[in-house]
């Protein structure tokens, strides 16, 4: 008797005890949802931030006269038109100027790759006198504005008979120098200090060179900070204007962007004409400019951004791998 | 014996170790210390243009002098590229520093959340995000339309309303440069061991104790890194104002000398930054460094 009520005591305590188990994973739980959906809503907009100007573009880009001219299309246009593509492309001479990109951009990144690639093993794997000094120099590259000792970077370009080739672009990358060079031999140095010695002390054992352990074993293995560095001198060189702009002088040798901003100059001129007499005839011109400026604009990036979609994947885990952040 | 080869094997390994970085040496001669120590050069001469090539007469600091005296153009410029930089590195350290705490999480569509976050390293650097700028597309319509200004013109005082819609503006262009710095943190956050939180989690800690006392020291030198490269990047942006005026004054007006100060006192405005900047985490990095 006496045990059967302590049984039933003990059994409703557990169940109580139970049920306040149960609530506080129902409150947990409730908590967790909407923490859920505060948080989706943050990254949401914050992702349609860096998407919206994206979408602006393109819908304008694929808008026809009469679709800027009515007020009430806002987004989507009633006919999609590739016309603004059409006068872009032959406004930017897309395929010379695209050839021209890919030789400046994706040559200088696969020099820089390799050159950055070697520096950067030497110091991370070399114990040398001067070691700290010149490690110094590289960080001191990375801070000094290009704009301090561009003229006679010029000048030296120019007596050379560089001007109006693709070698100002190719010789500093084979250097391991070149658009943000030093930026790339630091982020390789980081890179390499988080290899084990293992493996190079083997092959060192079984009578390899340096250089042969650095290109056979080493240099493979670095594949996560090649995609990084690869991918960050493409775009940084293919969206460059600054250089492109001092060193290719003759239409013939413009790059994309450079003709994106010769287009992008002659519209706004026209724009402003246009502004400045109205007539029947221009009327609803400039409208119709812009969109084909931006047309010309989702053309330069159209390759890069195509480049990224297949690589996106591969860069972001190479980045956690890479130890980029390192210091 | 003995000793002599390990001596050989030390020396090899010195000479390994230069002829790895010698390429790069060869091309910080070339293209750095040479053309730097010439514009070092130009800038302390008049350059003239004679039958043999260019003529330079001593001048002195004259150039430097003219470019604080005689210039009206380049201190109102120096000055706004100073106040940007100084407004806009705080912001895109915030803002980067809170993506990547977000990006950083275990969610559903991650990857591709992320590859929206890195789409401005793509695309918005250089020529790109100036001509974004010029037809006002990275400008949110929130703030240009529905008359906001007319709407809260009531509520806040009309000056101060002006500067903060301009302020909100620009946090759109700090959210679009701030793509590499949230690479950097995520990176960052990633070598952090959970253990430590799960430690913290069972003494008791609550999330926000967390982030202050593991988070935040333990990503302390990636802060570092990226309060560097936003300042070196507002500095270098094409679209800054100094460095069109110094390109127009070197290439345009093929004014060498001038042009070369110019780049001089940029440079020095530029070290003193970073300067304060290094001193400033002097502290707070050794202090890591002494827990790590």
């Amino acid at each position: 008797m006496n045990s059967t009520s302590g049984v039933q005591q003990k059994y409703s305590e557990l169940q109580g005890k139970a049920e306040a188990v149960w609530k506080v994973t129902w409150i947990k739980r409730g908590r967790g949802i909407v923490g859920t959906l505060f948080f989706y809503l943050v990254i949401l907009s914050l992702a349609f931030v860096f998407v919206y100007p994206l979408l602006y573009m393109v819908s304008k880009s694929l808008m026809r006269p009469e679709d800027v001219a009515d007020a009430t299309i806002q987004w989507i246009p009633k006919q999609f038109s590739l016309r603004n593509y059409a006068i872009a492309m032959d406004e930017i001479k897309f395929w010379p100027g695209l050839l021209n990109s890919i030789i400046i951009s994706f040559g200088s990144a696969i020099l820089q790759v390799v050159s950055c690639s070697i520096v950067g093993y030497g110091f991370a794997r070399f114990r040398f006198p001067g070691q700290a000094f010149f490690l110094a120099l590289v960080v001191f590259t990375f801070l000094v504005p290009p704009q301090t000792f561009v003229v006679p970077l010029f000048k030296f370009f120019l007596d050379m008979g560089w001007v109006n080739t693709h070698l100002p672009f190719i010789v500093p990358a084979l250097l391991g120098h070149g658009l943000k060079g030093s930026l790339f031999v630091l982020i390789f140095i980081q890179f390499y200090r988080t290899l084990p010695n293992v493996l190079e002390e083997a092959a060192r054992i079984d009578g390899a060179g340096a250089f042969r352990t650095y290109w056979m074993i080493m240099f493979p293995l670095a594949k996560p900070a090649m995609l990084v560095v690869f991918l960050f001198s493409v775009v940084w060189h293919w969206n460059d204007l600054f250089e492109p702009n001092l060193y290719l002088l003759v239409p013939e040798y413009f790059n994309l962007a450079q003709n994106m901003a010769f287009f992008n100059g002659n519209a706004n001129l026209d724009i402003q004409q246009a502004a400045s007499s109205v007539s029947t005839g221009t009327l609803g011109m400039a409208p119709t400019l812009q969109n084909q400026v931006m047309a010309g604009v989702m053309l330069t990036i159209l390759p890069i951004l195509i480049l990224y979609m297949f690589t996106q994947r591969y860069f972001v885990e190479s980045v956690e791998r890479s130890g980029i952040a390192g210091e | 014996m003995g000793k002599k080869f390990r001596l050989s094997m030390r020396s090899r390994h010195i000479l390994e170790g230069y002829s790895f970085i010698s390429i790069w040496i060869a091309g910080f001669l070339m293209f750095m210390l040479v053309p730097l120590s010439m514009s070092l050069y130009y800038s302390l001469n008049n350059l003239e243009v004679s039958k043999d090539g260019l003529k330079a007469v001593y001048t002195g600091l004259t150039h430097y002098r003219a470019a604080f005296t005689t210039d009206i153009d380049f201190v109102p410029r120096l000055q706004s590229t100073l106040t940007t930089m100084l407004t806009q590195v705080p912001l895109i350290l915030i803002f980067a520093m809170l993506s990547a705490l977000l990006l950083n999480r275990n969610f559903r569509g991650r990857i591709l959340f992320r590859g929206i976050f890195f789409l401005p390293v793509i695309i918005a650097s250089g020529a790109i995000l100036r001509e974004l700028l010029e037809q006002g597309a990275t400008k949110l319509p929130i703030f240009a339309q529905y008359d906001l200004f007319e709407k809260l013109n009531g509520l806040i005082p009309g000056d101060f309303l002006e500067n903060l819609l301009i302020y909100a503006d620009s946090l759109t262009l700090v959210m679009w440069d701030s793509g590499v710095q949230i690479l950097i943190f995520i990176a960052g956050l990633q070598t952090i061991s959970p253990a430590l939180y799960e430690a913290a989690r069972c003494d008791g800690a609550t999330k926000w104790e967390s982030f202050w006392k593991i988070t935040f020291p333990m990503i302390m030198p990636m802060v570092f890194v990226n309060t560097l490269f936003s300042i070196v990047n507002s500095f270098t942006k094409t679209d800054n104002k100094i460095m069109d005026y110094i390109n127009n004054t070197a290439f345009r007006a093929n004014d060498y000398a001038y042009g070369s100060a110019l780049g001089w006192i940029y440079f020095i405005v530029i070290s003193i930054v970073l300067a304060i900047v290094f001193f400033i985490f002097r502290r707070s990095l050794s202090a890591t460094e002494g827990r790590g």
